[in-house]
């Protein structure tokens, strides 16, 4: 026995209220985490896309603060061509309209960084972190020892949803409020907040809208099984398998018919969760071409992670019961 | 030593009934516990587990009414669970985290502020015996350690109610005795009020003051230990050395009841304390010594097995 054993003595101190134990199970979550070498590679890998769009934003507010436009609608207009806001802000260059230039380059360069490679990250992120989170849980009984503590369902649910928000705000909306304020110090003066300053809320929602439906469908895939991997190989099949399913279905509509100048706007975006993310992101960002669809994409993604959430919680419950 | 036993009950059941689908897995349990160690003994599926996780409000039940320590069950759960400590059959961790992570982690989940939570966690894991393991992952802990761990687990936010589910199930024969000495201690020196759920009958009859039969989802027996061991008729308990055929003849000759134990022993019906001498007549005109001579007791397995045994035979 050690020295230090005094036996059992009583504990008298005071305890915090009940209202934030979901913000302790998300902490542990979080330094769990933390300790996958995979999370941090990840998450390094994240910020180098920031840096690079950053660039392009500097080199863009440079050239308007010196007129010398020639050369960045020069760039822009053989893209121009199959992306139709890139054709937009080409033209009000070219038309002297710097403000509308601005807003729409640096909208356009914010939905780029979350479309393609914050996107991709995502998916790469939710699939190393979710599986664990409830499936292991289930596996080692853990549930017992949770709920036998003043702990609801939700508030567990909350704290390990709260790993994620937490991940994959780091990817999201911190690089990109990042780039934003990068793009704001790099441009020769400030008017450039009096013309872009929605774009941060813009930012703040378009990270909610990547974040709540992925969280929320990777938990559920982690609450169905008792073995992560599963949960992973659930997570990666549904997000390549749609990106999959978009291409093959959108080249078929492409073989059969008239050139499609934008393939963002197939009409199979339903079928990937990547792609109906995109959708609603487009219209977050005010690329016109998309917003048509957002009504549409937001409320499946909203059933989506409804839906992910009811069977999530039941699914928690679950071993309870028996 | 601290005093919390009054004698009003800590747990109040009337009429509960818990069914899942067709099967009743309590039927119309009603029950009063009071304060002390209390043993909750029944086969398995006599509904045990599934009357733990009723108090702790894991599972609701079908109809009835119940209070721990005057909160309702059901609406006070949170409240209920604030009180209680529980101690899980089933081997369960928290995976990924270290034996004092665990335990500061559960602790915090119970209320207790970020660093008393660690300080005491340390302090709890000392109490149950976990050293420098404390330090390892818990999946690389053995089964006995576990259980310590578990046991840690729910001390740790010194709750007034333990409720301990086999706590000794994986442990070695000193360890369990080590385990059997705290839970001891916890009720007599520390007041805490333990429900000890657990099939080693020796355990119950080592520690506990009252003891809870259930078979078949209701309670067939709900007494202090030491009534239910008492005799129903005078008695006394003998082990003798030599001539054992000769004393047994004397005694029935004496019109009294003779029955062997299994330790070989005899168990002496009818006689009256006042007439003990009787026996060291007996045994010196038999030629035998006695060896050992007390006031007999009924064996705890054997009114288990009568609880049981009768209710499977009503229930049949």
């Amino acid at each position: 026995m050690w020295t230090r054993d005094l036996g059992y003595r009583p504990w008298q101190g005071k305890t915090v209220p009940a209202g934030f134990r979901w913000s302790v199970v998300a902490l542990t979550g979080i330094r769990l985490a933390w300790r996958s070498r995979w999370v941090r590679r990840v998450l390094l890998l994240a910020w180098a896309p920031a840096l690079y769009c950053g660039v392009g934003i500097f080199f863009f507010e440079n050239a308007v603060k010196q007129g010398t436009l020639q050369p960045v609608t020069f760039f822009l207009r053989p893209y121009a061509e199959v992306v139709p806001e890139l054709e937009r802000i080409s033209i009000a260059l070219s038309q002297h309209d710097h403000a509308l230039a601005r807003h729409r380059f640096w909208a356009w360069v914010l939905w780029l960084f979350f479309r393609h490679p914050q996107g991709f990250m995502l998916i790469i992120l939710v699939g190393v972190i979710a599986p664990d989170l409830i499936a292991r849980d289930l596996r080692s009984r853990a549930y017992l020892i949770y709920f036998s503590r003043p702990l609801t369902a939700w508030e567990y649910l909350c704290g390990k949803s709260a790993v994620l928000w937490f991940y994959l705000s780091l990817i999201t909306f911190a690089p990109a409020v990042t780039l934003y304020l990068i793009g704001v110090f790099l441009s020769p003066d400030l008017s450039v907040v009096k013309h872009t300053w929605d774009l941060p809320f813009r930012i703040a929602v378009a990270s909610v809208v990547l974040i709540l439906p992925t969280s929320c469908l990777a938990l559920c895939f982690s609450s169905l099984t008792t073995e992560s991997r599963y949960a992973a190989f659930a997570w990666y099949a549904v997000c390549f398998g749609g990106w999959i399913a978009y291409v093959a279905l959108s080249a078929a509509d492409v073989a059969s018919g008239p050139f499609v100048a934008a393939p963002l706007a197939s009409r199979w975006a339903f079928v990937s969760l990547y792609h109906s993310l995109g959708q609603v992101q487009n219209g977050i960002f005010g690329l016109q071409d998309y917003s048509d669809a957002l009504p549409a994409y937001s409320l499946g993604l909203a059933t989506l992670t409804l839906v992910s959430l009811a069977i999530v919680h039941r699914r928690v419950l679950a071993p309870l019961r028996v | 030593m601290k005093r919390m036993h009054d004698e009003q009950p800590w747990i109040e059941l009337e009429g509960v009934t818990k069914r899942y689908g067709q099967v009743a897995a309590l039927r119309d349990v009603s029950l009063a516990i009071y304060p002390g160690l209390t043993g909750l003994l029944g086969p398995n599926g006599a509904g045990k587990s599934t009357l733990i996780k009723v108090l702790l409000g894991l599972v609701s039940c079908t109809s009835g009414r119940g209070r721990l320590l005057q909160c309702p069950l059901g609406t006070g759960w949170a409240k209920i669970r604030t009180l209680v400590g529980y101690m899980p059959e089933d081997d369960c961790y928290i995976p990924g985290l270290t034996g004092v992570e665990m335990v500061a982690y559960l602790a915090r989940l119970s209320g207790l502020p970020r660093i008393e939570a660690l300080r005491r966690a340390h302090e709890i894991l000392d109490y149950a015996g976990i050293e420098q393991e404390r330090y390892r992952l818990v999946e690389t802990y053995s089964t006995g350690m576990r259980q310590k761990l578990k046991f840690a687990q729910a001390v740790v936010h010194d709750p007034p109610v333990l409720i301990l589910d086999e706590p000794t199930a994986g442990l070695d024969p000193r360890e369990r005795q080590v385990m059997l000495r705290r839970i001891t201690s916890l009720a007599k020196e520390h007041g805490k009020m333990v429900l000890l759920s657990t099939h080693i009958l020796p355990d119950v009859q080592a520690t506990c003051d009252r003891v809870v039969i259930m078979s078949q989802g209701q309670v067939r027996i709900s007494e202090r230990l030491d009534v239910l061991r008492r005799p129903s008729s005078p008695s006394c308990y003998v082990k003798l050395l030599g001539d054992e055929r000769a004393f047994v003849a004397r005694a029935e000759a004496a019109g009294l009841r003779v029955e062997r134990e299994e330790d070989g022993g005899w168990v002496i019906l009818g006689i009256e304390p006042s007439e003990q001498h009787k026996l060291w007549r007996w045994a010196c005109e038999a030629g035998a010594g006695i060896r050992v001579l007390r006031q007999a007791q009924n064996s705890l397995e054997k009114i288990f097995v009568e609880a049981v045994g009768d209710a499977n035979h009503v229930d049949a």
